[in-house]
């Protein structure tokens, strides 16, 4: 029983990074209509943003945590701006080649400012929790709460505000958005600081119990991708569903199978779900 | 009047040509070849191994060089970024060897390695393979040099001495590729004949798993008295902490790759490494030449503590230099590659921290070797056979 328990800890650990990371990329994709590359190092300068601040600056883990979800936003705006906007009329494909720019970019100022060593961000909360012979280690308890926490704050958001509803809308139909007053301008603006900000929180959550460097973003990003398609790209629900379904799949297959199939598991989850539904498996809002 | 700027600046490029030509008479430079991961996840590993030839390089030339048949000569280290990609190491290694005619090229992983192998003889350069799989210098190839000593030498003392503290029962968790493939091949066989029991086997991917917990509680439930681990030291720490998190007591094999200073840097607590046995971290060492090279690095380097792959790569080039000496060339690959036994004997210990003093006649390195065990939260050190 206890080891069931730590697979499912540990399944809804993975689950929470995996979707917060995904819910970003799935927003991006609503409103951009291409998988942005990029999001990988956007949840890698994230960490070392956080890092940074916690670490040099000696604030507290949360303050960090703020921070980063902050600077990540702007510079996730700025690419906003300064690339994907510019390419706005281009072939989808310019998209991609210039989002793949932009995360090698990262990648590399990342390393030359603070070299390619691992760097570790201190655990705000060592404890680890016991419930008769159960034991969590609090990070790993804060990880799953903290997500849960962001993605009914997202979807309130996305439902029941004016500003929310403005990408739901903008995602369904842009011209008919625009159409009705709402400026796709500062729709995309806002979709690309909330899907940075939650690349940053994501990164900097799961940070205590991984190491920072400056590769770390591919580990996810990959992964992310194969969750917003399993979940139907663009759908919300999807990508939750979809971090959850994969979090526990690695984690079971690794523990009950072979931790070399892990991945393996995962993929032919993959191309099962595919092959049964095709526009996966919350068919996306965005058409 | 696009003519005349294109002819101004050829001129001023005949110019800068002529004047490098004039400046290369007075002192001949030597290129020496390196490709290695400069980016990714093994960027740090292949920068160590770099920054040791760098080091090297840099003393020599401020000594003024080396002397060969009445030449001066100093070296240049050209480094290339394969990314930890044999295919990549192999384009590097022809640009470095047709481009650069460097006479020694230096990789710091073993499919590089392999993959140079194929064709370092015919292109006339010494393959300078950082990587201590016994392998590859059974595979006759006469321009290697193996620069650490073989990890077959570590495998006797770590059996003997984690069964004798911790236990017969050993769970494997060690990385999935393929060096730590070459090592639980070695090491696996060693335990049984020794009259232990493998109990699992669980090999992960420690470059590219998000996480440790599935793997090692699979591995923890067959109930372990030691667990093998390794692959880089960082992530090899995350198994570790996982490890110790889950409720493991016992023992820890770590492999070469990981270096147990560097571990403890992530686990900042060295009494949760009890048990654990693995190569004695350079920092550790207390033999004069170690202790000197770790003093000079860390005055150069913002007191960072350098690793042995770092002491290891610096030796070798340091032997290089001085078996182009012995030899009297520095072209002629099969001269050099002859006098590095020599070579490596003759160094003084500021200049041979890694403590190599012969390489055999397939090109392994010889050293004496000293083994770390973690007690009562301190690095131990355990005389091992020299192999």
């Amino acid at each position: 029983m206890n080891i069931f328990f730590q697979q499912v800890l540990n399944g809804l650990t993975l689950g929470s990074v995996y979707s917060l990371v995904a819910l970003g990329l799935t927003l991006v994709y609503g409103i951009l209509h291409i998988p942005n590359f990029a999001h990988g190092a956007f949840f890698m300068v994230g960490a070392y943003i956080s890092f940074y601040v916690a670490g040099d600056l000696g604030a507290n883990f949360w303050v960090a945590m703020i921070v980063s979800a902050a600077a990540v936003a702007v510079m996730a705006m700025i690419s906003e701006r300064l690339i994907f906007h510019p390419l706005r009329n281009s072939p989808a494909l310019h998209d991609m080649i210039a989002a793949i720019g932009l995360l090698l970019f990262l990648e590399a100022v990342v390393q030359a400012i603070w070299g390619a060593d691992f760097h570790r961000l201190p655990a705000p909360y060592t404890t680890i929790l016991r419930f008769a012979d159960l034991t969590a280690p609090a990070q790993r308890v804060l990880i799953i709460g903290a997500a849960i926490v962001l993605m009914i704050g997202l979807q309130i958001f996305l439902r029941r505000t004016t500003t929310g509803s403005t990408i739901v809308a903008t995602a369904q139909n842009r011209e008919g958005a625009a159409l009705v007053g709402i400026s796709p301008l500062k729709v995309s603006l806002l979709t690309f600081a909330i899907s940075g900000a939650l690349a940053a929180v994501a990164a900097t959550l799961f940070a205590p119990i991984n190491l920072i460097y400056p590769a770390m973003g591919h580990l996810v990003i990959l992964k992310a991708f194969v969750i917003i398609i399993l979940g139907g790209m663009g759908s919300i629900p999807g990508a939750i569903v979809g971090g959850m379904v994969i979090g526990f799949a690695e984690s079971f297959g690794a523990f009950y199978i072979s931790n070399n199939y892990k991945d393996i598991i995962a993929f032919v989850l993959l191309v099962f779900i595919l092959s049964l539904r095709p526009q996966g498996l919350f068919p996306s809002e965005v058409r | 009047m696009r003519l005349f700027k294109t002819s101004t600046r050829l001129a001023a490029g005949i110019a800068l040509a002529a004047f490098m030509s004039s400046a290369a008479f007075a002192q001949e430079v030597i290129n020496i070849g390196f490709t290695g991961p400069l980016s990714g996840g093994a960027a740090l590993y292949g920068q160590n191994t770099l920054t040791g030839l760098q080091m090297a390089a840099a003393e020599i030339n401020k000594n003024g060089g080396i002397e060969v048949g009445g030449e001066k000569y100093t070296f240049e280290i050209v480094a290339l970024d394969d990314k930890y990609a044999p295919s990549e190491a192999a384009v590097n290694a022809k640009r470095l060897a047709t481009q650069q005619n460097a006479p020694v090229i230096f990789v710091p992983h073993s499919g590089g390695a392999y993959a140079l192998q194929e064709f370092n003889e015919q292109d006339g350069f010494i393959l300078g393979a950082y990587t201590s799989v016994p392998e590859m210098t059974e595979r006759g190839n006469t321009l290697t040099l193996r620069i650490p000593p073989s990890f077959a030498g570590y495998i006797d003392t770590f059996v003997k001495t984690t069964m004798e503290k911790s236990g017969k029962k050993l769970a494997m968790i060690g990385g999935d590729h393929e060096y730590a493939k070459a090592w639980a091949s070695l090491f696996k066989p060693a335990w049984e004949e020794a009259g232990g029991e493998v109990v699992a086997e669980n090999p992960m991917s420690y470059n590219k798993d998000t996480d440790f917990y599935s793997g090692v509680s699979s591995a923890l439930s067959a109930n372990p008295d030691v667990l093998f681990v390794g692959g880089a030291s960082e992530p090899t720490a995350l198994v570790m902490r996982t490890a110790r998190e889950l409720g493991f007591q016992g023992g820890f094999v770590v492999m070469d790759q990981a270096k147990l200073d560097e571990i403890n840097r992530v686990i900042n607590d060295m009494s949760q490494l009890n048990g654990a046995i693995g190569v004695m971290p350079l920092s550790s060492d207390t033999r004069e030449g170690a202790k000197a090279f770790v003093e000079r690095f860390k005055a150069e380097n913002n007191g960072k503590t350098p690793g042995s792959e770092t002491s290891y790569m610096y030796t070798a080039l340091n032997a290089v230099a001085e078996a182009m000496k012995l030899a009297g060339t520095v072209e002629d690959p099969k001269a050099i590659h002859a006098k590095l036994s020599e070579a490596y004997g003759s160094l003084p210990s500021e200049r041979n921290p890694a403590s190599i003093d012969s390489v055999d006649e397939k090109g392994g390195t010889n050293a004496r070797i000293v083994v770390g065990y973690v007690q009562d939260g301190e690095i131990m050190p355990i005389e091992a056979a020299s192999q």
